[in-house]
């Protein structure tokens, strides 16, 4: 079932100064528990691309539909809802409120969605313990590592039950253990949880787990695979 | 709510010398501001009491055209009846009844306009005190006939002194002119200069002796235990008689209306020009917490964090902020404002002599009332939620796209 789908999106920033051509006429599927990485050189479009795909940003032309939903015609207040209970995100930076502990971050946006007390509170416990955060529940950002931090936004971004997660570039700013370890998380969840995810990634480790590579270059689709990785994750 | 509290509250610690310089600069800006208020309403609270007490009274009676007339045929009538309703209002404290002149005074020397006064010489003190002005002589004592007592520019005008004898000439009921010759018995020194120049005062069954024979009043000046049962004694007079007319301090002098108004909005502008300084300190530290988190700002609205809560979120931090500087400076004031009210404050070093020459007091006790502490509050929580609206337009305008690119 596809849950996340474009059709015919293009993206033209400065359209009356100097033109830049960020998306052209991409048309793209992904289905409930994908594990899709989008890659290609700098200034490609990838960013652009998960920024449409999260609604963050509106495409010049084309549609995207979320669960049969178009959310390029949401209004700005609705969509901001929309995201909230249905996309999580996690970014290469600035992810996290500095002056929440671990365990507030997680809840933040748990009591956005108005959920109870108990339910938050037991929820962030769990999805700490996932991350194999358990110890640094009440640890605030800056007492943490960059990848204790992006496994923090990896609890986030499930804490609210989205559709699916967009992660740009998730590992740039991680050692490689650390990638790694973040990146075995992501990828158990998604086997065991059947959580889709979508990445952008230059990194050749968070590709080699991809079940599918969309490779983008100068703003089009010029790749779409599927590969077997339990053997490419084996060898 | 709790959670935007929680967030803002320590967003504001996040910086704490930019905070504690903004929060110092509220409790300044407030207890410099309260303090002068404070003192502006004891000087002029003091100063409406004096002229109160000496003279003036809470209300007086007179003759509905006699303020504007003064025609010696306007007096009190009726008298006994009046007296006796005074008699039995439990609001009323004492009154004195008063015949007044416009007359003459003259000298071996020289001759001037002055306008009499003439009192009963017992129930005058009990109701007003102007007889503690007196600085030479006695007060229109028994001893003396035809006592007068006159102020000290009049008695250097006249070259004269206590013991001299002075002619007083005024009209009686019949309009004649009566000459009648009066001994100083004492010179005083009003608060209000003018009265020195100006005012004599003698007893009144001396004059109305001369103006009448018999018993008449053009004033009665009234004491209440309460000031502020003034509009309806005086209401109550008016409504009882209406031969006769009563108005109140407010009604009679034009000076106190003025101050009393003065004292209201005196602490207002002085508040709201501290308000507008302080509202700049805000708008900017609220800009320069705003732009130094751009991105976080970005993160949380792109992770669904509502506008609206965004929007809120930084008021709450605004008023937070301001109001923890506004709580210890009203505080600080507090402290400060009771300890002079009880202390009193003497500015007679730095020019509160000058002030004397005016009639005002240069040792005054400050106070607040708890009502001005109150809108005092409100006016900084208002100016905090004004100063941060532009702020948190420009985070609601953030494109969440945007910010979160590198
Ligand atoms: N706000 C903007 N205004 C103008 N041009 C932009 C804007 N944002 C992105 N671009 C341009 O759009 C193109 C695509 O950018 P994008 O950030 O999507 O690339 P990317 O694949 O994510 O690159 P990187 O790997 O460096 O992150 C680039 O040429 C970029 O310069
Ligand atoms: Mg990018």
């Amino acid at each position: 079932m596809a849950i996340l789908q474009t059709k015919n999106l293009s993206k033209v920033y400065n359209p009356d100064t100097v033109p830049v051509h960020a998306l052209r006429d991409v048309s793209i599927t992904i289905d409930k528990g994908e594990f899709t990485s989008i890659v290609g050189p700098s200034g490609s479009g990838k960013t652009t691309l998960l920024n449409m795909l999260g609604g963050l940003d509106k495409p010049t032309s084309g549609s995207v539909w979320v669960n049969g939903e178009e959310i390029t015609m949401m209004k700005e207040s609705k969509l901001i809802d929309f995201r909230l209970h249905n996309i999580g995100f996690v970014f290469q930076h600035y992810n996290l409120i500095p002056v929440f502990t671990a365990h507030e971050n997680v809840s933040f946006i748990m009591l956005l969605q108005n959920r109870s007390k108990k339910e938050i509170n037991d929820r962030a416990n769990k999805l700490l313990d996932e991350v194999g955060l358990g110890d640094r529940k009440d640890a605030r950002p800056v007492q943490m590592s960059g990848g204790q931090q992006q496994r923090v936004a990896v609890a986030r971004a499930l804490a609210s039950e989205p559709k699916f997660i967009l992660a740009d570039e998730p590992t740039a700013n991680l050692d490689t253990t650390s990638a790694m370890n973040l990146l075995d998380i992501m990828y158990k969840m998604n086997q065991e949880q059947n959580v889709t995810f979508v990445f952008s990634t230059h990194d050749q480790r968070v590709i080699d787990r991809a079940r599918r590579v969309i490779t983008m270059v100068d703003g089009a689709i010029y790749k779409d695979e599927y590969r077997d990785v339990e053997e490419k994750a084996a060898s | 709510m709790k959670m935007l509290l929680s967030i803002s509250w320590r967003n504001i610690w996040r910086r704490p010398s930019r905070s504690g310089v903004l929060i110092g600069a509220v409790i300044a800006g407030l207890w410099a501001g309260i303090l002068v208020s404070s003192w502006t309403n004891g000087l002029i609270n003091q100063r409406i009491n004096r002229v109160i007490q000496e003279e003036l009274t809470h209300l007086q009676i007179h003759h509905p055209e006699f303020l504007a007339d003064r025609e010696p045929q306007m007096t009190i009538e009726p008298t006994h009846e009046i007296f006796s309703f005074l008699n039995n209002d439990e609001r009323i404290k004492s009154y004195a009844a008063r015949t007044l002149a416009d007359g003459m005074i003259q000298s071996p020397q020289t001759a001037s306009g002055v306008q009499i006064t003439g009192v009963m010489a017992d129930l005058e003190p009990a109701t007003t005190n102007f007889h503690e002005n007196l600085i030479e002589g006695s007060y229109l004592t028994e001893q003396i006939v035809y006592p007068i007592i006159i102020g000290v520019k009049l008695a250097e005008k006249l070259n004269i002194g206590v013991g001299n004898r002075v002619v007083l000439s005024f009209q009686d009921l019949q309009n004649d002119i009566v000459y009648n010759a009066f001994n100083v018995a004492g010179i005083f020194r009003a608060n209000l200069p003018a009265y020195d120049e100006a005012r004599v005062i003698v007893r009144a069954e001396d004059l109305y002796g001369l103006m009448a024979g018999t018993p008449v009043f053009h004033e009665i000046a009234i004491m209440l235990y309460d000031i502020d049962e003034s509009d309806q004694v005086a209401a109550d007079i008016n409504r009882q008689f209406d031969t006769i007319q009563a108005e109140t301090w407010m009604e009679l002098s034009p000076e106190l209306r003025f101050m009393t108004g003065a004292s209201e909005y005196y602490m207002f502008y002085i508040m709201v020009v501290i308000m507008l300084a302080l509202a700049f300190g805000i708008l900017n530290t609220m800009l320069m917490a705003i732009f130094e988190r751009t991105r976080e700002l970005g993160m949380l609205i792109s992770i669904g964090m509502s506008r609206s809560r965004v929007f809120i979120m930084i008021i709450l931090e605004s008023v937070i902020l301001t109001m923890t500087g506004g709580a210890a400076g009203i505080l600080i004031s507090i402290l400060t404002v009771s300890y002079l009210g009880r202390n009193g404050l003497d500015l007679s070093s730095i020019g509160g002599d000058t002030m004397a020459e005016w009639g005002y007091d240069a040792f005054v006790y400050p106070f607040i009332t708890t009502g001005e502490y109150i809108s005092v509050a409100v006016l900084v929580m208002i100016t905090a939620i004004l100063a941060a609206i532009y702020p948190a337009i420009k985070a609601l305008r953030l494109n969440p796209g945007d910010v979160i690119r590198e």
